[in-house]
């Protein structure tokens, strides 16, 4: 007996456009999250609503622009793995440890006598931690070949475990009780921007970093080398290139970027570590495979992801204000538009095609 | 101004056959970014014929054969089967038309069985077929081929031959009429390479078609019935291959250039001190056995050593020991009076070694990344620090010298033809190549016009700039071509060792089949 439904998928020829899978996923992906919310709120947010809070969320620049700072900052880290085929999953945990080294410089080193000292030491401290988390998946993943995807992910949640530990026992604050650490010293608090979000530590980390990775890929052997590990790593064996130590400094570095989001965020946003932090936390790891995967791997097109990225996280907050729901709701927007970025990418390379047999 | 473009090329065509020819293209014209592959190409293939489509690189042979299959569509032009005119969008679309397709890279999956991969993209069968039907199915076609594979083997465990078989059955189950045969057995082995005649021939006598595109003149004579040469996109014209000589083909595909193939002996080179010493090395191959078993040789800078070889008797296995991308089980390398027996292919690389590997595409080039990228990534070109500067000077000096035809450096590999990509590589690993050269089937991706200059490049390059090459290859004429020494080896063993002025073919190959 014949089955009447075949379904045949064959490879397209020529990709479609690069910008029609970000955009079509931005449409879908909204279009996805209003039915979500409008079913989720009983009614209570309309499409209307959604609207409103994006409009809103697309034009407080001022609000937006930390969450746009530190999106490009993990962006851009993820952006260096990701062009080298290594699938870095653990922004999350690799950002958090960056705050817990940075958080450790600022309340117990003793820096905190010199802002600059403490900042700068707070920033190293967290490209260490972060380069240091991300190593720990580089290793097996360059020397055993074991998939750095469930590795790195799976660190997020170590990561957090710990800070959390850290967080309710030796770092708990004593004169309250809270289950929180103490906030981080004046001196080492990042220097606010007058009538912004934004600070001037992060503004600089962020320009720095874009310049930096702009070059890597631009002017140096290893940033080709790390493009080509993803093309054709046998062309690099060949070359006498060694694919092992290749796969380990691109997810280091990835880390070591996004470690510093974890400082600056400290220094900047939040100044103190609430628990647990898995519930705390602003997401950004996550968020940034966003911004990277929106970006199409182009460096250039970062800050233009994280720009909506940003927006859409704004006005998924407004939303929680009008209450749709707890604090999962912010993430009904991204979650929609990358599931329907996922789901596009297939399409973009893949024809699909149903054929229904007459009998 | 038609009657003396007809004059120039002059004409070429097989008596017109009066039955309707099973595909007819019409006007197909194809343009990529910067070149025209394909330039208003009327051709007719009849049934129960062989037809080569013969052609130097780049000449639009894969092209035309991918329009057919449905991987590009023409910007111009009508394909008609059966007289009918047709759209072919997809491979689907041809393989529903009879016309299926098999390349010069088997597409099937190692992990799987024969039947598995099979059974993958039939849609005859869908997953619910009983296994049963399908392997007797299998076991029919394949006799019908006359090779015997069982199905349920795991393809990793096949030869190329056999994979490529598999293919081949793959098409006939998919009901294939038309076979297109893209390079498919340019690199098979002689022996194999007679098998496959016998089949295309049956076939043909069956009534089946086969388009046979290939850029080596015997193989086009030793099994089609009529040949269709293609330069610079069009054709220049179509003969029936009896009564016609290599010469008339040769002058129909390279023009002028015919005039320069030959394949004389070299100039000798001079030996001078020796530069790469092997001395009883034994190596593993891929299955953990010795590939290769003692062997010592000497090469000294100014000289060619050639080794031949039927593919698979070790030399694999030696090259990429020398080249230190496999480990040295036993024994020891000497490069330049270095113990190089554990160093890297990173310092072969700073001091003067260049490397073409075997199967390029896979393993001497990143067709994603562009002709820069391509050279930039050897360290030899550049450490830390890229100066594009530099490598774009080197670019366009190499685009030159070896005719790559390409719209610019930045253009991406992928899409050049497969001679230019070849030609990017060879360019590049002879500039690196500043004391010794190593590769593996150097030419074979190049028509002969071609292969013929590269050989003579390497081989000035070894006399005027004083440099080694160890060249391994399956070609017999490349090897007496261009070798000083032709070493000979077989099971992983060096059988024969002759200076190449004293050297007899026979003698040669009756040690490697021995």
């Amino acid at each position: 007996m014949e089955f009447p439904i075949s379904m045949i998928i064959v490879r397209r020829v020529k990709p479609l456009p690069y910008w029609i899978v970000p955009v079509l996923a931005l449409v879908v992906g909204l279009l996805i999250s209003m039915i979500i919310l409008y079913a989720m709120s009983g009614g209570v947010i309309t499409p209307y609503d959604v609207l409103v809070s994006i409009y809103y969320g697309f034009t407080n620049v001022g609000l937006l622009a930390k969450t746009f700072a530190l999106l490009i900052i993990v962006g851009i880290g993820l952006l260096v793995s990701f062009k080298g085929a290594i699938w870095n999953i653990g922004g999350e945990g690799q950002f958090y440890m960056g705050v817990m080294l940075a958080a450790w410089v600022a309340l117990f080193s003793g820096f905190a006598f010199n802002g600059f000292i403490a900042k700068t030491t707070m920033i190293l401290m967290a490209v260490l931690a972060g380069g240091f988390w991300a190593l720990l998946a580089a290793l097996p993943r360059a020397y055993l070949n074991i998939d750095e995807v469930p590795v790195t992910l799976m660190m997020n949640y170590i990561a957090y475990y710990i800070v959390d530990y850290i967080t309710k026992s030796e770092w708990r604050e004593k004169q309250y009780g809270f289950r929180k650490t103490p906030r981080i010293p004046e001196t080492t608090m990042f220097q606010v921007i007058d009538g912004t979000t934004l600070t001037l530590e992060l503004l600089i980390l962020m320009i720095v970093i874009f310049v930096a990775v702009w070059l890597l890929f631009k002017y140096t052997s290893l940033g080709l080398r790390i493009k080509v590990l993803s093309s054709n790593p046998n062309l690099l064996r060949s070359s006498g290139i060694s694919v092992q130590l290749t796969v380990v400094t691109a997810l280091l570095l990835s880390g070591m970027i996004i470690g510093i989001a974890g400082a600056a965020y400290l220094g900047s946003v939040s100044h103190n570590i609430n628990y647990p932090v898995e519930e705390y936390t602003p997401g950004y790891g996550y968020t940034g495979i966003l911004v990277a995967w929106l970006s199409m791997l182009e460096l250039i097109a970062v800050p233009i992801a994280a720009y909506i990225i940003g927006a859409l996280h704004t006005a998924g907050i407004s939303i929680q204000i009008m209450g749709a729901g707890g604090a999962a709701v912010v993430n009904i927007f991204i979650g929609s538009i990358l599931l329907t970025y996922a789901v596009l990418i297939t399409i973009s390379e893949y024809k699909i095609k149903i054929i229904i047999k007459k009998r | 101004m038609v009657a003396s473009q007809a004059e120039s090329q002059k004409s070429f065509f097989s008596s017109p056959s009066t039955e309707t020819p099973i595909i007819k293209l019409e006007g197909i014209t194809k343009r990529f970014p910067g070149v025209i592959a394909l330039d208003n190409i009327n051709l007719e293939i009849h049934r129960g014929t062989v037809h080569a489509l013969l052609g130097e690189n780049g000449a639009g042979k894969s092209t035309l054969v991918k329009i057919l299959y449905g991987i590009y569509t023409p910007d111009r032009g009508r394909i008609y089967v059966d007289g009918r005119p047709v759209r072919i969008a997809s491979p689907m679309d041809a393989i529903r038309l009879g016309i299926v397709m098999v390349s010069q890279s088997p597409v099937i999956i190692d992990r799987l069985t024969v039947e598995e991969n099979i059974v993958l993209g039939l849609e005859k069968f869908n997953m619910f077929a009983p296994i049963r039907r399908i392997r007797e199915k299998i076991i029919e076609v394949s006799e019908t081929v006359g090779v015997k594979i069982d199905p349920s083997t795991e393809v990793w465990k096949l030869s190329y031959t056999q994979k490529q078989l598999v293919e081949i059955v793959r098409g006939l189950l998919l009901g294939a009429r038309v076979l297109l045969l893209d390079e498919a057995i340019t690199y098979l082995p002689l022996e194999e390479k007679k098998k496959f005649y016998k089949f295309i021939r049956k076939f043909a006598d069956e009534g089946g078609t086969v388009i046979l595109i290939t850029h080596k003149i015997p193989e086009a004579t030793d099994v089609a019935d009529l040949i269709t040469v293609l330069r610079r996109g069009k054709v220049v014209g179509t003969v029936p291959v009896e009564g016609t000589s290599i010469e008339e083909i040769r002058k129909m595909m390279f023009g002028e250039k015919s005039g320069e193939i030959t394949y004389e002996r070299l100039p000798p080179g001079n030996p001078g001190e020796v530069i790469l010493e092997i001395n009883d090395l034994w190596v593993r191959g891929d299955f953990g056995d010795y590939a290769v078993k003692g062997v010592s040789l000497k090469v000294r800078r100014g000289e060619v050593v050639g080794i031949a070889g039927v593919a698979g008797n070790g030399q694999k296995e030696l090259i990429q020991a020398v080249m230190r991308l496999r480990p040295v089980e036993k024994g020891k390398i000497v490069y330049d009076n270095v113990d190089i027996t554990n160093k890297t292919t990173y310092y072969l690389r700073l001091n003067g070694v260049g490397y073409i590997p075997d199967l390029p595409a896979k393993y001497g080039v990143s067709i994603e990344n562009n002709i820069l990228e391509n050279i930039a990534i050897i360290p030899t070109f550049s450490r830390e620090i890229i100066s594009w500067k530099r490598i774009k000077s080197l670019a366009y000096k190499l685009i030159r010298e070896f005719e790559i035809k390409t719209p610019s450096p930045e253009t991406p590999v992928k899409f050049l033809s497969g001679g230019n990509i070849m030609k990017v590589l060879v360019s590049r690993e002879l500039t690196a190549a500043t004391k010794l050269l190593v590769a593996y089937n150097p030419t074979r991706a190049l028509d002969e016009a071609t292969a013929i200059r590269v050989r003579k490049i390497i081989k000035s390059k070894v006399i005027n700039e004083n440099v080694a090459a160890l060249i391994a290859s399956e070609d017999l004429d490349e090897i007496f071509q261009i070798s000083d020494t032709i070493v000979v080896m077989n099971s992983g063993k060096i059988v024969g060792v002759f200076p190449a002025d004293k050297a007899k073919r026979e003698e040669v190959e009756h040690l490697m089949v021995m």
